[in-house]
């Protein structure tokens, strides 16, 4: 039962069929420009908002109209209002993806036929750019960008910075390599579709020499020696470059990341990052497809019996140290959390140099589980020119609007069913989110 | 909406198969067909029929064709020491369209994929080995083949597949240039592809 505040955005979204072309789809879209770091002129950093967002069919949000300052946003409400969806979808067309799933099933509204998000980019480079995204089940998912549809999903990634924090983050020093390597993943990506393009083929060729592998096992074969030679120089090429990317970032990314623990952190110490894709080399990117070539060969009869690539970037890890301690194993639940907020930190730093825009910061119920004075550190970098727009969700404004005192803020509420308000709902709605946030 | 007649929804069904066809699409041909004259639905029927009767594949070059040699195989005015590999007869079709290509063909059938099932013995490859190796008394000795494959992972492979097979003969393998596409600005060209055309530079 969602009404929708704002009346002038209607034209945007509510045809009845989402994969329809603005009329001036087939011209070349006025202010689409390709990722930021392909310019060979270096902005100064320059800012870039989501200054709306329509969702239509997204979880919680019939049909919701969400407005944006250019500083820091506040979306209040009840767990399970339709806070977070909102953040999901800011990414979904920032990323093409939800930063919770990647199955759009999940982000589609129950008993909806489609969704349908569309967002108002407004840059400081690039002027205004619409993006709108639509997935019909069966049919699947369409991206438009400035009216004008995109080839690929993954033509979106990089042209609008993006860095999230959420819940989930702990798992990013505390559990297996899969989510750091994601973590590298999403930020070397967002700066280079070259390492994004690598990437899915890496997977592709992956998947295809893994089965050549399993089947000729089944079979009690080994393959022919020419043709797994072959899928082994497809995987180096892509893998080779991947390695070589992730090492180069590791280097640069090391001092983002000193300064963003420093920022955060009161106690002096340091952090580290390191990557070994070879345990008994030092690798570079000069010598990265050598090396993935000899371990490839060197692991060939394991590789044969098991029926399954046992070398490289998808098995990659990025080990994090405090001083000379392990994180993962050693780090205290604080450490743990300073730690995560300075990676992210770092990527959002990292992210904006070589993009030359300030990414758009989305926060998700980070400050509910978090102590005063990291929250009080915190507000004052989304508060200080580092940042440019954030989105934050909280459950109760007060933990958010105590420490920023006069700063200004805009506030949006979100009530059960997701019906979006942009000023304080009445005493009896307040009565009952009190009640509703209480678990 | 659904037709209320079983043999329009089997119609349905059948256009549905199509590449690119979704069901919508489908109700609509076959609205369309509802409407034709009997006889033009006969003549679109007859050319469905004639394609699986007549059409067959040449024994050279694996093209299709309604008559063996093909005409590109069978052509005089054709350079028949220059093969370019395909993996499907609708590349045959794109490459002649350019009019830029003298030389004869060789269609693979597809590229290499484990996880479809497909290895080199489900391809022409051992047809395209012995084009090169040992060609019949009558054909002239292939001097260039053209790997013109697509530039999937399943391409690459495919390509340098053959290419190691072709190694220990004196035969010039070469791989289609991948480049900015013309009409493209080099501002609006993506990392990937701009990266790629660069390696593959040429002097000038
Ligand atoms: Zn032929």
């Amino acid at each position: 039962m969602a009404t929708r505040p704002s009346s002038s955005s209607n034209e945007c979204v509510g045809s009845a069929y989402p994969f329809r072309h603005s009329p001036s789809a087939h011209q070349r879209p006025l202010k689409v420009v390709p990722p930021a770091h392909l310019s060979k002129i270096k902005f100064s950093v320059g800012s870039l908002f989501i200054k709306s967002i329509h969702l239509k069919g997204i979880r919680a949000h019939q049909d919701s109209t969400v407005n944006f300052d250019d500083g820091i946003n506040l979306i209040v409400g009840p767990n399970g209002a339709g806070k977070t969806n909102i953040l999901e979808a800011v990414h979904l067309l920032c990323l093409s993806k939800s930063f919770l799933t990647s199955n759009d099933r999940y982000v589609l509204r129950r008993g909806e036929p489609f969704y349908e998000v569309e967002g108002h980019f407004e840059s400081d480079i690039r002027g205004s750019v619409t993006v709108r995204a639509a997935f019909v089940p069966g049919e699947g998912k369409k991206i438009f960008v400035g009216g004008a549809v995109l080839e690929r999903m993954v033509d979106l990634v990089g042209r609008f910075p993006i860095v999230v924090f959420s819940p989930g983050d702990q798992r990013l020093t505390a559990e297996g390599p899969e989510f750091r390597r994601r973590f590298l993943d999403n930020i070397v990506s967002q700066s280079s579709s070259l390492y994004l393009d690598h990437l899915l083929r890496y997977k592709k060729v992956l998947k295809q020499r893994n089965e050549l592998l399993l089947s000729a096992r089944k079979r009690r074969q080994v393959p022919d020696a020419v043709l797994l030679d072959s899928w082994t120089q497809e995987l180096v090429l892509h893998g080779a470059a991947i390695i070589a990317d992730r090492i180069r970032f590791t280097e640069k990314y090391a001092g983002h990341l000193e300064r963003a623990f420093e920022q955060i952190s009161s106690v002096a110490e340091r952090p580290t990052i390191v990557y070994t894709p070879f345990a008994d080399h030092l690798a570079t990117p000069e010598n990265a497809s050598d090396l993935y070539q000899a371990e490839l060969e060197r692991r060939r009869q394991s590789e044969l019996d098991r029926g399954v690539t046992l070398v490289g970037p998808h098995r990659d890890d990025l080990e994090m140290y405090l001083d000379e301690m392990p994180v993962r194993r050693f780090a205290s639940q604080g450490q743990h959390r300073t730690f995560g907020m300075a990676l992210k930190l770092a990527q959002y730093d990292y992210l904006k140099e070589r993009s030359a825009e300030r990414p758009i910061l989305l926060l998700d119920d980070i400050f509910d589980n978090l102590d005063p004075a990291r929250i009080g550190a915190f507000l004052d970098i989304l508060d200080s020119d580092v940042i440019g727009q954030s989105i934050t969700t909280a459950a109760r404004k007060e933990i958010v609007y105590n420490h920023l005192g006069s700063h200004p803020c805009r506030t949006t509420f979100v009530e059960t069913g997701g019906l979006v308000l942009e000023k304080e709902p009445t005493d009896v709605l307040i009565g009952t989110r009190d009640s509703a946030s209480s678990d | 909406m659904q037709f209320s007649s079983e043999s329009v929804e089997a119609l349905v069904d059948q256009f549905a198969r199509l590449p690119g066809i979704g069901r919508k699409t489908a109700r609509r041909l076959a609205a369309f067909i509802l409407k034709l004259p009997k006889a033009e639905v006969a003549q679109m029927a007859d050319a469905l029929i004639a394609v699986k009767e007549k059409v067959i594949s040449c024994t050279t070059c694996f093209n299709v064709t309604d008559h063996d040699p093909c005409p590109i195989c069978a052509s005089e005015r054709r350079d028949h020491e220059t093969v370019c590999v395909v993996e499907e007869p609708g590349d045959v079709m794109a490459i002649e369209r350019t009019q830029g290509y003298s030389g004869i063909y060789h269609v693979l059938g597809g590229a290499i994929s484990p996880l479809d099932g497909i290895g080199p013995e489900d391809l022409r490859i051992k047809e395209l080995i012995a084009r090169a190796a040992n060609p019949a008394e009558s054909d002239p000795i292939i001097g260039e083949v053209i790997l013109a494959v697509n530039p999937s992972v399943e391409g690459d492979t495919t390509a340098y597949y053959i290419s190691q097979l072709l190694a220990p003969f004196e035969v010039k393998v070469t791989r289609l240039a991948r480049g900015i596409p013309i009409g493209s600005d080099l501002e609006f060209t993506d990392e990937a592809t701009l990266t790629r055309a660069l390696l593959a530079r040429v002097s000038m």
